[in-house]
């Protein structure tokens, strides 16, 4: 198992992303091409992309003034189903198209004999999971070309028979895999709230060099225990979760995301400047 | 291709059975069968999770159960908005439950689900006071799926330009693709206009103002319902099966000789309705 990169697609990912970047939403797609805010990058939701007409149109025109990067929900690295290769193919066509930053999905399953279920549901942690998840991605970067970023969910149950802790199993996969990191801080701290454990036990374990993008959050206290809505502006703890997160991993780009009662996009630039006032002055 | 370990093929299966949405009959209850192997699948789940402090596993469970049960049924609301200001909000939410519990998601991408609330509504009995709601539904659908359809390039004049005149005969043009062609006996289209968000005059509708017989397409970029003339209608439907313009055209001259095929063409192509054509095999002597 080696590296995938080729010099070519490593040329195109070159450009990089910086600073405190905000979820690309439909519903400021108007206010982002009238008014050209002053952001750094924004993330678009490949999945949403994956046909042409309007929406692809506005993401080339969003794309022509910012860089992007794509987040999807739809690779299911992590079921006992194959890879989807029509799911992929179009993936790729997407990222050819609007050569993001990056391209990244979730450390999950979502589908099981061709039924989906279109949520991200939990993995076992242990070395024969570890072993198959890490040769899916790798099936999945030869495809694109690239190294994809895998993001740390935050999952409602637990296996009684993990052998390995989240983060343990984590940091194996990013080295087995040869990919990245994209690490949600809300969904350390809600994971740490829900199962107890130390947050930071978590972020000591995670290897700074595979940390490419951080994910801010709101969460949802459900009495008793914390629901991961992405639907509120992001809370205290996560905020300090945060500080010690850049303190470990330097200043990795980080992106706001707000999925349920999207705000006005001023109130997300808010969101994004109060994250930017963590980072070490220049 | 990596070969997935037996014993997590089991427990996503399990997992599966366990947060699935479970149909219920039509007295609200569960069917016993489906109950028994749901209840059995959550037996099982349970006996395989860490006990917590803050999160119980019903919980965690109905954690699922409600997102996977929240994703679904927004996805049906974002797909036929029309049919949701018909029935309202509450009615709509209500009818997406029954129908997520009876079809399960078949793809990562959650736009290709509700293909089958069209048909779904013909069945659903609350709904039978409005007879038009499945046909509306149709209408909705074909427009979420030629809006969300992969862009193709239009049609290639030059090449059109190089077919010889002995080969005219054997064209067979071909309509936008992904364009529909949907035939309703209600106004469909009237229906669909006066729910549209921003739609300014009377939102008045005269059920017996007749049906409805619509091409809807997109022309680049824009997504268009157009109210085809009978003549045309009956032309669109010989182009979608895909007759060969020299049948079309001997078809027209024998039942329509007042539908002038050659002189509609060149108007088509102008519309934009032909976007692409391949050439006939002749037939063997």
């Amino acid at each position: 198992m080696g590296t995938v990169v080729t010099s070519q697609v490593a040329s195109r990912l070159s450009q990089s992303i910086q600073g405190v970047g905000i979820g690309l939403r439909s519903q400021h797609y108007a206010h982002i091409l009238t008014h050209q805010p002053d952001i750094p990058w924004l993330e678009a939701l490949s999945d949403n992309y994956l046909g042409g007409g309007l929406p692809l149109h506005h993401l080339e025109q969003i794309r022509a003034i910012y860089p992007l990067t794509l987040h999807g929900v739809g690779l299911s690295l992590g079921s006992v189903d194959p890879i989807n290769l029509d799911y992929l193919a179009r993936l790729k066509t997407l990222a050819d198209r609007i050569e993001p930053a990056h391209i990244s999905d979730h450390l999950c399953w979502s589908s099981v004999q061709g039924n989906y279920f279109n949520d991200l549901a939990p993995l076992p942690y242990t070395e024969t999971v570890l072993d198959y998840v890490a040769e899916r991605i790798l099936q999945v970067q030869d495809f694109l070309g690239c190294r994809i970023l895998v993001e740390n969910l935050s999952p409602y149950l637990q296996f009684r028979h993990n052998s390995l802790t989240e983060w343990d199993f984590i940091a194996a996969l990013l080295d087995k895999a040869d990919c990245y990191l994209l690490l949600d801080i809300n969904n350390v701290y809600v994971n740490a709230t829900n199962h107890g454990f130390d947050p930071l036990d978590y972020l000591l374990a995670i290897p700074p060099e595979r940390v490419k993008e951080i994910h801010l959050a709101g969460y949802e206290d459900q009495g008793g225990f914390l629901f991961d809505t992405h639907g509120y502006p992001v809370q205290t703890g996560v905020w300090q979760l945060y500080q010690v997160a850049l303190e470990r991993f330097g200043s990795v780009p980080t992106l706001i995301e707000w999925d349920t009662d999207i705000p006005a996009f001023e109130v997300l630039m808010a969101e994004a400047e109060k994250a930017l006032a963590y980072w070490p002055q220049a | 291709m990596a070969t997935p370990p037996s014993e997590l093929r089991q427990l996503q299966t399990l997992f599966y059975q366990a947060i699935a949405p479970q149909p219920k009959a039509s007295n609200g209850a569960t069917p016993s069968n489906q109950a028994s192997s749901n209840q059995d699948a959550i037996a099982q789940l349970a006996a395989q999770i860490r006990i917590q402090d803050k999160l119980s596993f019903e919980q965690g469970l109905a954690a699922y159960q409600g997102s996977v049960m929240g994703k679904l049924t927004r996805a049906l609301e974002e797909i036929y908005p029309v049919c949701c200001c018909l029935v309202g909000a509450e009615f709509f939410a209500a009818m997406s439950r029954v129908y997520v519990r009876k079809y399960s998601s078949h793809s990562p991408d959650l736009g290709d689900y509700g293909e089958q609330l069209p048909s779904f509504l013909e069945q659903f009995e609350p709904a039978a006071a409005l007879p038009y709601l499945p046909d509306v539904a149709r209408l909705e659908w074909s427009w979420h799926r030629v809006f969300n359809a992969m862009d193709r390039p239009g049609l290639d004049f030059p090449a059109l330009a190089n077919i010889p005149p002995e080969q005219w005969e054997q064209i067979r043009f071909e309509l936008p693709h992904n364009s529909i062609l949907l035939a309703s006996p209600y106004p469909i289209h009237r229906i669909w206009q006066v729910n549209q968000p921003g739609y300014v005059g009377s939102a008045a509708v005269n059920l017996e103002q007749g049906g409805a017989q619509l091409l809807i397409w997109r022309d680049r970029l824009e997504t268009r319902i157009d109210l085809p003339s009978e003549a045309d209608w009956q032309l669109l439907q010989a182009f979608a099966a895909g007759q060969s313009f020299g049948e079309i055209c001997a078809q027209f001259l024998n039942q329509e000789p007042e539908i002038d095929v050659a002189a509609q063409l060149p108007i088509w192509v102008q519309r934009g309705w032909i976007t692409g054509f391949s050439i006939a095999e002749m037939a063997d002597p």
